[in-house]
């Protein structure tokens, strides 16, 4: 295309770099939130995948237990019995760093020497110093660690200094003998929450005597039991020293190259082992925890990734309204090009060309953007994670380029696809006449007819497809952006209708000063609808998000008030384990039951079961294979058993038969997403092998989005064996002074075990309930700001565009004053047409997001509970945030000279 | 036409910055208007015809100089008080019309009157008896782009006038139009400017004007220059 046509349009471009600026602040920050909750997302998940293959790294399965552990008995066997060489134990928690506010640590217990092919890479590249010495020392002394150089230097520690440290048993210490050096960023981050221990120390720290966390398995598919040595994910397992490392001082981590196939069938191996497995033990394949973790974060993700989605949808409105306002400023440069012979494709191209740089300019700014916003995120999303799933230590993001191609790809396609219609539009134009404005306007019209039409189907689409996609998040979110896509094409013909009317009220009243800025909106409505629209979307998102918000935390709060019916509950946190753990825990509980005030008692411990996996359940199908499943073991009495809210009318023999037969109650994510019903039998694999469960009734529990099977502890004892407690509720006689029962049972309790009343509880809850929001509330806030400096852009381009118009006002003697009132009105006028259109559709986002989306996503159904005030809210976001986007445009015009403006363009 | 001065400008100068330098449109230019007197303005495109108009009217300001009009000094006078001033006093009919196009034709003729807080039914009566006097009746609610050229040069100068203002500044009120509507909105300017004594400055090249005018001015070097006077461009 000649570079003469290019500078033709390039330079109106130039002159006009508030439109150019704000275009491609527009695309930028459309990227960026997108790009940004992708990165957070994925470095979290990343994170732990990471960390969970730090020691597992060439392992294929593992074998992990439910609460309490693995008898090292279990590992003696397979590997002198049984003959399976390849096998590294690990004892593994999460400890805490006394007096310090540093995030956890993943204390790992290792076996320093293992089967050599069993060994990965940490150590391929032990230098000098690293060594037998360090690592007899490890296995020799009590209480000695490693960690990484980074870690060291972040807590001012050296080799031989004392780290103390916070188990669930109070305070320890380790002697730092050895310092790790990561060689790259992935195991930096890896390194940078670990503390490695040989097992032994880890097993008394962690108070796990004769107990193992997991025991990782190698075995080869097709030379069961051959030797292995390279592996595709990085790993930690320290080598045997080999005698001319010697004198390595540092070990070092690195990744290996991957392994070429060895997905794993039922080798004899593995056969042995399942066969040796306890009742509490599976035998997993390594890749399908974190496979699982990621299944168990999808709802979340992709309820994050819409929102990110959302934002991108409010951009690319703002995209098109920029470019729209572009090509209709040119109309008549555009029409001259025509005249001289500049065909329809060279203008297609030269608007398509000019919006491919804005993309590209755009996106690159919103990848640097979406960098720095996703550190933010990252922080948030992690906080949830942790909060309502398992875990996770993302200290920094992990950017992959494929991540950031996608987001680069989005970007420019979404700008492309925004700037198609005005770049056919401008085709459109006639060589020989430029259309007057009010041709070009009666032609919106009619387009609006057509967008009406269009915008009805989408509707009827978003409705239909709601009610017929079934379990599906992804196709409930489609319906939602159909019916909000459905909405803004509706709202110039519904900008039309309120401007009319507010005419005709307010024009028989009053002069045309008053009237003038209605009939702005009207007569520009090609410009001010499509800003309607985007900021219509923003605030109704916003009130959807508020009213889904406050609904789930006014259900929350009714449920955790019902569901707490003592008046203190201790707390005993830490691993479960037989034997001497529970045997304190009884003890405990029998001193609590002996103080003086305390009328009755109840418990519960939280563990998990395996399930078993020929078939679970009798009518809905098999669950996943080789599955836990989270169980409450209830010791429930009168008073605790009025504070499950069962979502279907119960009898009377309820608990009876919840004590007395081998039954158990599910709670409603648990039955939406197993499908299970009651009445159908659940089977879990004890160590007398597998057997049913009766589901005898579905409660609403809103403490997680996986849900648990609960169960009489008196059904539990028949199978397993005793773990103690993970929660104690005390019952205060009539008239006891609680402040003092808490003392009392205080000076009962050690280590992390503590004891909150039932309004601490109830406080403490409702602030995990707001953190796990906060970042909704953020990309919220952020879609909202999007859609702020569109409707920005919009108004700034609107003024520009009729400075001239302005410029005949002012010369007729209107002031700069008025001319502000003017142009503020109009804006106002803007954002409260906005504003109302978004408190219905709001509404609808709503109550789709809690009958549709979180059901799907989470398996809970909640309560709509309207309140007035997120009206007012939003009516007034969308009043105030028009009314800033139109304070500088409206400052600027009635500061331009008149002669100026009347010389514009 | 009477003695009165209506309009005094002395040593008025104007000039602009481009890549840097100067460029004077006006240099210590003077001229005296009386009231009820019709003036023409001649130049050369871009000589400097309209910025002369946008500096008596109060839309631009000199570089410095003087503008007196009806006693007020204007060059003396805020932005916001020169605004005010214009509503009262100035009546603009612009070559590319300028109507408001989000107003009908009835409400761009009631705005100048809204602005002076003239609002009453009679006003009403006035604009719609204007509106019949330049054959517009038919158009009170109808939008400016569609109308025709003529008619909405019509229009503006039915907006410059409606307000009764003092001064009259049209910018070729003919430019855009053929022969016959040029000849019409000659006549309303006789009709309703000229016999109402009012002040009329009119930029034009229209032969037919020139004849009607009292004093015709050329710009030239920066300065006005008398063309042709009294009688002698009644001859014309």
């Amino acid at each position: 295309m000649s570079s003469v046509l290019n500078r033709a349009s390039s330079n109106f471009l130039w002159r006009h770099p508030w439109q150019l600026a704000l275009a491609i602040v527009g695309i930028a920050l459309g990227v960026a939130v997108v790009i940004s909750i992708d990165l957070s997302m994925e470095s979290s998940l990343n994170a732990f995948d990471q960390a969970g293959k730090a020691f597992s790294g060439v392992a294929t399965h593992r074998i992990i237990a439910g609460d309490g552990g693995l008898d090292e008995k279990l590992y003696r066997r397979l590997r002198v019995d049984d003959g399976i060489q390849k096998l590294s134990p690990v004892v593994s928690a999460y400890v805490f760093l006394s007096k310090q506010a540093d995030a956890g640590f993943n204390l790992v217990g290792i076996d320093p020497f293992i089967e050599k092919s069993f060994q990965s890479i940490w150590q391929t590249r032990q230098n000098k110093n690293t060594s037998a010495d360090l690592l007899t020392r490890l296995i020799t002394e009590p209480n000695t660690a490693l960690i990484s150089e980074q870690t060291a230097s972040r807590l001012g520690l050296n080799i031989e200094d004392d780290l103390t440290i916070d188990t669930d048993h109070g305070e320890r210490q380790l002697k730092i003998i050895g310092l790790l050096s990561p060689n790259n960023a992935v195991s930096e981050q890896v390194l940078s929450r670990l503390i490695i221990t040989d097992i032994a120390t880890a097993q008394e720290v962690l108070e796990m005597f004769g107990r193992l966390s997991s025991i990782e398995v190698l075995i080869d598919k097709n030379q069961p039991d051959a030797a292995t040595t390279s592996a595709d994910t990085p790993s930690l397992v320290i080598a045997k020293p080999v005698p001319d490392r010697l004198l390595a001082d540092t070990p070092s981590l690195e990744i290996a190259a991957p392994v070429p196939d060895r997905s794993a069938a039922y080798t004899p191996s593995l056969e042995i082992i399942r066969k040796a497995l306890p009742g509490n033990a599976l035998l997993v394949e390594a890749e399908s925890q974190s496979q699982a973790m990621r299944e168990m974060t999808r709802a979340f993700s992709i309820n994050l990734k819409a929102l990110g989605l959302l934002s991108l949808l409010v951009g690319m409105f703002l995209i098109y309204n920029t470019m729209t306002f572009l090509v209709m400023q040119r109309r008549g440069l555009i029409g001259s090009l025509r005249s001289i012979g500049v065909t329809r494709r060279q203008i297609f191209k030269l608007i398509i060309g000019e919006a491919l740089l804005l993309a590209t300019i755009g996106t690159l700014i919103g990848i640097v953007l979406g960098l720095a916003l996703g550190q933010g995120l990252l922080y948030l999303i992690s906080g949830t994670i942790n909060a309502i799933y398992f875990r996770i230590d993302a200290a920094s993001l992990m950017i992959t380029p494929l991540q950031l191609g996608k987001g680069a790809l989005l970007g420019i396609t979404a700008t492309v696809l925004a700037v198609l219609p005005p770049a056919f539009e401008a085709t459109r134009i006639s060589p020989v006449t430029v259309l007057v404005r009010s041709q070009l306007e009666s032609g919106i019209r009619r387009l609006i007819k057509a967008a009406n039409l269009i915008s009805g189907i989408f509707i009827l689409g978003g409705m239909a497809l709601a009610l017929l996609s079934g379990k599906s998040i992804a196709l409930g979110l489609a319906s939602i952006f159909l019916l909000l896509f459905g909405f803004a094409m509706m709202t110039p013909a519904l900008t039309l209708m309120f401007m009319k009317l507010i005419e005709h009220v307010f024009g028989r009243l009053s002069g045309i000063l008053v009237r003038l800025p209605a009939r702005m909106v009207s007569a520009e409505i090609s410009r001010t609808g499509v800003a309607i629209a985007a900021l219509m979307i923003a605030v109704s998102a916003t009130i959807g998000m508020d009213l889904m918000i406050s609904s789930f935390r006014q259900t929350v709060a009714d449920w955790v008030q019902t569901s707490l019916r003592a008046d203190l509950y201790v707390s005993l946190p830490g691993e479960k384990m037989p034997g001497t753990r529970a045997e304190e825990d009884q003890r405990l509980k029998a001193k609590l039951a002996e103080l003086q005030g305390v009328k009755m008692l109840s418990s519960v411990l939280h563990t998990n079961t395996a399930i078993a996996r020929d078939g679970v359940y009798a009518e809905a199908g098999a669950a996943a294979e080789n599955d836990f499943t989270k169980v409450a073991v209830f010791e429930l009495n009168e008073k605790s058993r009025q504070g499950f809210i069962f979502k279907h009318k119960t009898d009377n023999t309820l608990w009876d038969r919840f004590e007395q037969q081998q039954t158990v109650i599910v709670t409603e994510p648990y039955a939406y997403h197993h499908g299970v019903k009651i009445g159908d039998k659940i089977r879990l694999q004890t160590d007398q092998g597998n057997e049913p469960f009766e589901v005898l009734g579905i409660y609403a529990d809103y403490s997680g989005d996986q849900g648990h099977l609960a169960m009489s502890r008196r059904n539990y004892r028949h199978y397993w064996p005793d773990l103690g407690y993970s929660g104690i509720g005390v019952y205060a006689k009539d008239g006891v002074d609680l402040q003092h029962l808490e003392n009392q049972i205080n000076k009962l309790l050690t280590g992390q075990q503590s004891v909150q009343s039932d309004q601490a509880i109830y406080k403490a809850s409702m602030a995990m309930f707001e953190q796990t929001f906060t970042i909704t509330e953020t990309l919220r806030w952020l879609s909202a700001a999007i859609a702020f400096v569109g409707v920005f852009s919009a108004l700034m381009a609107l003024q520009f565009e009729r400075t001239r118009q302005l410029g005949i006002l002012r010369a007729i003697g209107v002031t700069s004053g008025q001319l502000a009132v003017l142009i503020t009105g109009e804006t106002a006028l803007m954002g409260l047409v906005a504003g109302l259109i978004a408190i219905p559709v709001g509404y609808i986002v709503a109550y789709m997001l809690i009958f549709v989306i979180y059901q799907r996503s989470f398996g809970w159904t909640m309560a709509f509970h309207f309140h007035s005030g997120v009206i007012y809210q939003g009516l007034a976001l969308a009043v105030i945030a028009a009314m800033l986007a139109g304070i500088l445009p409206a400052l600027k015009m009635s500061q331009t000279k008149p002669a100026e403006a009347l010389r514009s363009e | 036409m009477s003695t009165e001065a209506a309009i005094t400008i002395q040593q008025l100068s104007k000039g602009y910055q481009e890549s840097g330098q100067r460029h004077e449109i006006f240099k210590d230019l003077n001229l005296q208007v009386s009231l009820g007197e019709f003036i023409v303005l001649l130049g050369r495109s871009g000589s400097g015809k309209s910025t002369f108009l946008n500096l008596v009217s109060g839309i631009d300001q000199p570089d410095s100089g003087e503008i007196v009009i009806n006693g007020i000094q204007l060059t003396g006078l805020s932005e916001h008080d020169r605004t005010l001033f214009r509503r009262h006093h100035i009546g603009f009919v612009f070559q590319a019309y300028n109507l408001i196009s989000t107003l009908t034709v009835g409400e761009n003729l009631l705005l100048p009157l809204e602005l002076i807080k003239r609002t009453s039914r009679q006003e009403r009566n006035n604009v719609a008896k204007l509106l019949d006097q330049l054959d517009l009746a038919d158009r009170f609610d109808t939008y400016p782009d569609r109308l025709s050229g003529g008619e909405q040069q019509r229009v503006a100068i039915a907006r410059a006038l409606i307000h009764d203002p003092d001064v009259i500044l049209a910018d070729e009120p003919t430019g855009n139009l053929d022969l016959d509507t040029g000849q019409q909105v000659l006549e309303l300017f006789d009709t309703l400017v000229t016999k109402a004594g009012k002040t009329l400055i009119m930029v034009t090249h229209s032969p037919e004007v020139l004849g009607k005018a009292d004093r015709v001015f050329s710009i030239r070097n920066k300065s006005l220059v008398i063309a042709r006077e009294g009688v002698y461009a009644a001859g014309l």
